[in-house]
C-alpha cells in the first residue's frame, strides 16, 4: 500500500493519470513485471560494481573490517588532494570552453541564416568522430614546444627561440579535452533550439522585445535544460577521461584524478584506496545533479506538443560571415588542424621531416594492417564492441527513461540517478568495479568481450538515458494517453507512439554511443585481456613507444571504419541526423 | 601384438627423426613442443622489447614451433606487472611468460610463490656473464642487457657540447631540453632512478626538476623525443638507441656517462599459475636460442649466445663503468623512489 500511495503522490503532481483506487494486485500485470525486470537489470548492471566499490572504500584490505583508513591514505597526501582540485579546475575550464564552442555553433546552425551550416555541422561531427587521444596526438604534433608545426612556423617567421604555444600545459590539456567533447553540447543544444517554434519568439516581438531581448528572455531560457544537461555531461566526461591526461597531463606535470588512480592501481594494488579516492567524485555528481534540478525546478520546458508550429530563422545580416568565421575557427581547432597533421604523419616516414615526395610512404598503413600483432584484430574488436554496447545501452535507456518520465514505478528518480551515475565514475574505476563484480569466478568474465561490452554500455548509459529522457520530455503524454484511452497497453504506447516519435532521437543516440564506444579507452584499459585488445589501447601503447607515424595510420583506419558505420546508420535514417530539416 | 607395438614405435620414431631432421629439436625441446602443441598457444607479457621486436620474436617462435601460437602483449614494465597482479588477484591469470627490465618485479613474484621453477636447457649455452645475472634458484633467466646512457640530438647539439655525465642533466643550459621516463611506468627508468639516488642522493632529482624535464611514461618515448628534435637530450636504453640510429636513421648519438652506465637486467620467467606452462617454458627456451640471438644482433641488441657476434656499438659486459642494482635493493627502494619521484615532479 505504501508503495501504491507514494506512486499516487508522484502521479498527482505529474498528471494525476493513474487513479488512486488501483489495488496492489492489479499492478502486477505482465507489463509491469517486465518493467520491474528491466529495472532489475539496470540495478544489477550499475549497483553491483558501484556498491562493490563503495563497500571496498570502507573495507580494510587485510582484515576485511570496517575502516576509514582508505580515505586517510587516499587524501592524506597533499599531492593527492592537488590532483582532485586540479581535476575540478580542469573540468570547469573544459565546460566553459565547450559551451563557448558548442552553444554559439548550435544556435548559428539551427536558428540563423548563417552560410555554410552543413559545412560547420560536418566539421563538428568530425570533431566528435575523432577520439580525444587522437586529437591529443594531433595537437602534440601541432603544438609540441620545439617541433610542433605551429611553433616551427613561428620560429621560422619571427626568428624567435621561445615557443608560441605549448600543448603540455594546463590550457593545452583543457583545449584538447574540450575539442573532443563539445559535440555533445552542440547536439543537445541544437535539438533544443529545433524544438522551439517561433510563436513564442513572435509573441515577445509583438510585445516589443528586440532580437537580443527575445534571445535572452525567450530562446535561451527555453534551451537552458539542454545547456545545463550538456554542461553536466561535459564536466563529468572531462574529469573521467584517461587518454588525454596520459598523453598530456603527465608531461605537463599537471596531476589529475585519473593519473592518481592509476597510481593506486599499480603495485601494490590498492583498489580500496582507489575506491575511497573516487567516492568524493560521486558526491560531486550528486551535488551537480541537485543543482541542475534546483535550477530547472517548477518550470515548464515542454515545447513539442501534439500541435504544429513554425520556426523561422534569425536574419544575421552583415554578421552572417562573422558568425561563419567563428564557427570555422572552432572547427579548425577541433578537427581540421589536428586531422591534417595526423594524415601527414600517417603518410610520412618521419612526421618531423616535412612535406616531400621522398618522405611519402604507405609503410605505416601496411605495418598497422598486416604486420602489427594486434591492430587488425583490434580494429574489428573496436567496431564490434561499439555496435553491441550502443544497442544494449539504447534499449535499456529507453525503458528506464519511460519508467522515470511517466512514473510507471515508484522510486523512478533513484533509477534516473543510477542511470546517469556511471558517467562520473572515471572509466578506470568503473573498470575495476566491473572487474571486482564480474571478472572473478563464478562469472569469470576477465579477458572476454562480454565484460568489455557490459562495461562500455554501462559507461555510456548516461548518454543513452539523457537522449531518451530529452526525447521523452518533449513528447506530451496526451499522445500516449490517446493510445491508452483507446485500450492500448504500455507496450503498444512504446511501439506506436514513443518508438516512432523518438526513432530519430534514438538512432542519433545510438550513433553517438557507437562512436564513443568504438573509441573507448578509459574503461578498456583495465578490462582488455591479451586477446581482446581494442584499437584505443593499441594506440596508447604506440604513443608510449613514440611510434607517432604508425599511431596516426592506425588511428586513420579506425576513423575510416567508424565513418563507414555512421554512414550506413545515416543512410538507414533516411536523412542525416546531423543535417536536420532546414 | 608385438608387431603392432613395433609398428607404433617405428612410426613414432620415424616421425621424431623426420621432424628432428628438419628442425633439430633436442629431446627435451621435443617433449616441451609436444606438450605445448596441446596447449595451443603462449601469452607473453613483455616490456623488454618494443611491439615490433616482440612481434617478430613471436613469429619466429611460431615458425619454429608450428601449432603453437604466440601472443605478445607489450607494455611498460610496471603496467605489465600491475596487470599480472590484477589477474592473480582475480584468479584469472592470462600471462604465461613475463619479460621485464626490472628484476625486482620477478623477485617480488618469486617471494609470493608465483613463479614456476624452470632451468632452461639452453641456459648452459648462454654467455656466462649474462647467465650469472639470472636467478640462482632457477625461477628466472636474464634475457637481455642494455645499459641506460645519455642520448643527444646531433642536429641540435654539437658533439663537444654534449653532456658527459649524469649531473650534466641538471646543468641550466639544458633547461626545458631534457626528457626522462617515469619510474611508475618504466622498469628501466625505475632501476636508473635507484642507481642515481645511490650515486647522488635525492638532491639530484630536485636539481633536475629545476630544469623542467619532459616526463614521458616509457624510456622509449623519451629517447624518441630526442630523435624528433622535440628535446635535445634524454636518458636512453643503449640498444634501442643503436636500433633507432642504424635502422631508422635517427639523428642521435650516445654518451656513456663517466659516472657510470646504469644496467637494468632484463629477465624472463614463467608464471606458476600459467594456463600454458609448457608453451611458456618453450618460449623461455626459445628466447635463449641462437636463432633469437641472431635476430637480436640484427637489431643491435646484445646477443645472449656467444656464437653470435656482438653488434658494433654495444658495450663490453666487463666494462668497469657499469652500475648494477641488486634486485633485492631495487625491490626495497622501489616504493620510496616512486613516491619521491611523484613528490618531486608532481606527477
Amino acid at each position: 500500500m505504501t508503495s501504491a500511495s507514494r506512486t499516487t503522490e508522484g502521479s498527482s503532481i505529474a498528471h494525476a493519470r493513474w487513479g488512486s483506487s488501483v489495488p496492489w494486485a492489479s499492478r502486477l500485470q505482465p507489463q509491469n513485471l517486465l518493467w520491474l525486470l528491466l529495472a532489475a537489470i539496470l540495478v544489477v548492471l550499475i549497483l553491483a560494481p558501484m556498491s562493490t566499490l563503495v563497500i571496498a572504500s570502507f573495507t580494510d584490505a587485510q582484515t576485511g573490517n570496517w575502516t576509514l583508513s582508505n580515505y586517510a591514505e587516499a587524501y592524506g597526501r597533499a599531492r593527492h588532494v592537488t590532483a582532485l582540485t586540479n581535476t575540478l579546475k580542469m573540468g570547469a575550464a573544459v565546460v566553459a570552453l565547450k559551451l563557448l564552442f558548442g552553444v554559439p555553433l548550435a544556435w548559428a546552425c539551427t536558428r540563423t541564416d548563417m552560410p555554410g551550416k552543413n559545412l560547420v555541422r560536418y566539421g563538428v561531427f568530425g570533431a566528435f568522430i575523432m577520439p580525444p587521444y587522437l586529437g591529443g596526438v594531433g595537437w602534440i604534433l601541432l603544438a609540441g614546444p620545439n617541433t610542433g608545426w605551429i611553433n616551427r612556423a613561428w620560429f621560422w617567421l619571427t626568428g624567435a627561440t621561445e615557443p608560441l604555444v605549448n600543448v603540455f600545459t594546463f590550457w593545452g590539456l583543457v583545449l584538447v579535452t574540450a575539442i573532443g567533447g563539445f559535440f555533445l553540447v552542440f547536439v543537445f543544444v541544437s535539438s533544443a533550439f529545433e524544438m522551439i517554434n517561433s510563436e513564442m519568439e513572435d509573441a515577445a516581438n509583438i510585445l516589443g522585445a528586440g532580437p537580443v531581448k527575445t534571445a535572452l528572455k525567450i530562446t535561451f531560457p527555453l534551451v537552458l535544460p539542454a545547456i545545463l544537461g550538456s554542461a553536466l555531461l561535459s564536466f563529468l566526461g572531462a574529469i573521467a577521461l584517461y587518454g588525454v591526461p596520459a598523453l598530456i597531463a603527465i608531461p605537463a606535470r599537471f596531476p589529475v584524478v585519473v593519473i592518481q588512480l592509476s597510481e593506486f592501481f599499480s603495485f601494490p594494488l590498492r583498489v580500496e584506496v582507489a575506491a575511497a579516492y573516487s567516492v568524493p567524485l560521486l558526491l560531486i555528481t550528486v551535488g551537480l545533479l541537485g543543482l541542475q534540478r534546483l535550477i530547472l525546478r517548477r518550470k515548464g520546458y515542454t515545447s513539442l506538443t501534439g500541435k504544429g508550429g513554425e520556426r523561422r530563422l534569425v536574419k544575421l545580416g552583415r554578421w552572417r560571415w562573422a558568425m561563419f568565421a567563428y564557427c570555422f575557427a572552432v572547427v579548425a581547432l577541433a578537427v581540421l588542424l589536428p586531422f591534417v597533421v595526423l594524415l601527414l604523419a600517417a603518410f610520412n616516414r618521419s612526421w618531423t621531416a616535412g612535406f616531400s615526395i621522398d618522405n611519402f610512404t604507405l609503410r605505416n598503413f601496411h605495418y598497422a594492417l598486416f604486420e602489427h600483432s594486434s591492430s587488425q584484430h583490434a580494429l574489428v574488436a573496436s567496431v564490434g564492441i561499439g555496435i553491441a554496447a550502443a544497442t544494449l545501452a539504447i534499449l535499456l535507456a529507453l525503458c528506464i527513461a519511460y519508467i522515470v518520465q511517466r512514473r510507471v514505478l515508484p522510486f523512478g528518480q533513484v533509477l534516473a540517478f543510477l542511470a546517469v551515475s556511471p558517467y562520473v565514475i572515471p572509466g578506470i574505476v568503473l573498470a575495476i568495479g566491473f572487474y571486482a563484480a564480474y571478472a572473478l569466478p563464478p562469472l569469470a568474465l576477465y579477458g572476454t568481450y562480454t565484460i568489455l561490452v557490459l562495461a562500455v554500455a554501462t559507461r555510456f548509459l548516461p548518454i543513452a538515458f539523457t537522449t531518451a529522457v530529452a526525447g521523452m520530455r518533449s513528447i506530451h503524454p496526451e499522445m500516449e494517453d490517446a493510445v491508452r484511452i483507446l485500450g492500448g497497453g504500455r507496450l503498444s504506447v512504446i511501439r506506436s507512439v514513443v518508438g516512432p516519435l523518438l526513432k530519430r532521437t534514438l538512432a542519433g543516440g545510438w550513433l553517438l554511443i557507437f562512436v564513443l564506444a568504438a573509441q573507448e579507452l578509459s574503461t578498456a584499459i583495465f578490462l582488455v585481456g591479451p586477446n581482446t585488445r581494442v584499437v584505443s589501447v593499441v594506440l596508447l601503447d604506440l604513443s608510449e613507444e613514440g611510434r607517432m607515424e604508425v599511431l596516426a595510420a592506425l588511428g586513420t583506419l579506425l576513423l575510416l571504419m567508424i565513418v563507414a558505420v555512421v554512414a550506413i546508420g545515416v543512410r538507414y535514417l533516411g536523412r542525416d541526423f546531423m543535417l536536420r530539416r532546414s | 601384438m608385438i608387431g603392432r607395438l613395433t609398428l607404433a614405435a617405428f612410426i613414432s620414431a620415424a616421425f621424431i627423426s623426420h621432424t628432428s631432421a628438419e628442425t633439430n629439436y633436442t629431446p627435451n625441446e621435443q617433449a616441451l613442443y609436444e606438450a605445448a602443441k596441446s596447449e595451443g598457444s603462449v601469452t607473453w607479457y613483455v616490456s623488454q622489447y618494443n611491439t615490433e621486436n616482440a612481434d617478430t620474436i613471436c613469429s619466429l617462435f611460431s615458425e619454429r614451433y608450428p601449432g603453437v601460437a604466440c601472443n605478445p602483449v607489450r607494455s611498460t614494465g610496471q603496467v605489465a606487472f600491475q596487470r599480472i597482479q590484477q589477474e592473480l588477484q582475480a584468479g584469472a591469470l592470462q600471462a604465461d611468460v613475463f619479460s621485464t627490465n626490472e628484476d625486482s618485479q620477478v623477485l617480488q613474484l618469486k617471494g609470493a610463490g608465483q613463479l614456476l621453477k624452470y632451468v632452461p636447457e639452453n641456459l648452459q649455452h648462454v654467455v656466462p656473464r649474462i647467465r650469472e645475472m639470472g636467478d640462482p634458484d632457477g625461477y628466472w633467466v636474464a634475457s637481455g642487457v642494455s645499459p641506460v646512457v645519455i642520448l643527444y640530438n646531433t642536429k641540435l647539439v654539437p658533439e663537444e657540447e654534449a653532456p658527459r655525465n649524469w649531473t650534466d642533466l641538471y646543468d641550466p643550459k639544458w633547461k626545458s631540453q631534457v626528457a626522462i621516463g617515469h619510474p611508475s611506468f618504466s622498469g628501466a627508468v625505475g632501476v636508473w632512478a635507484t642507481a642515481i639516488n645511490d650515486l647522488y642522493g635525492w638532491e639530484f632529482f630536485e636539481k633536475l626538476e629545476q630544469n623542467q624535464p619532459h616526463i614521458s611514461r616509457s624510456i622509449l618515448d623519451a629517447q624518441n623525443l630526442v630523435g624528433t628534435g622535440e628535446r635535445k637530450i634524454s636518458i636512453a636504453s643503449l640498444s634501442v638507441a643503436l636500433q633507432d640510429m642504424h635502422l631508422s636513421g635517427a639523428p642521435t648519438a650516445m654518451v656513456a656517462p663517466t659516472d657510470g652506465m646504469v644496467m637494468p637486467v632484463s629477465v624472463t620467467s614463467v608464471l606458476d599459475a600459467a594456463q600454458r606452462p609448457n608453451a611458456g617454458k618453450l618460449l623461455q627456451e626459445f628466447l635463449l636460442s641462437v636463432e633469437v640471438s641472431e635476430y637480436l644482433a640484427s637489431i643491435y641488441r646484445y646477443p645472449l649466445r656467444p656464437e653470435v657476434e656482438v653488434p658494433k656499438g654495444s658495450i663490453s659486459l666487463d666494462e668497469p663503468n657499469l652500475i648494477f642494482i641488486p634486485a633485492q635493493e631495487a625491490l626495497d627502494k622501489s616504493m620510496e623512489i616512486q613516491g619521491n619521484f611523484r613528490d618531486t615532479f608532481g606527477i
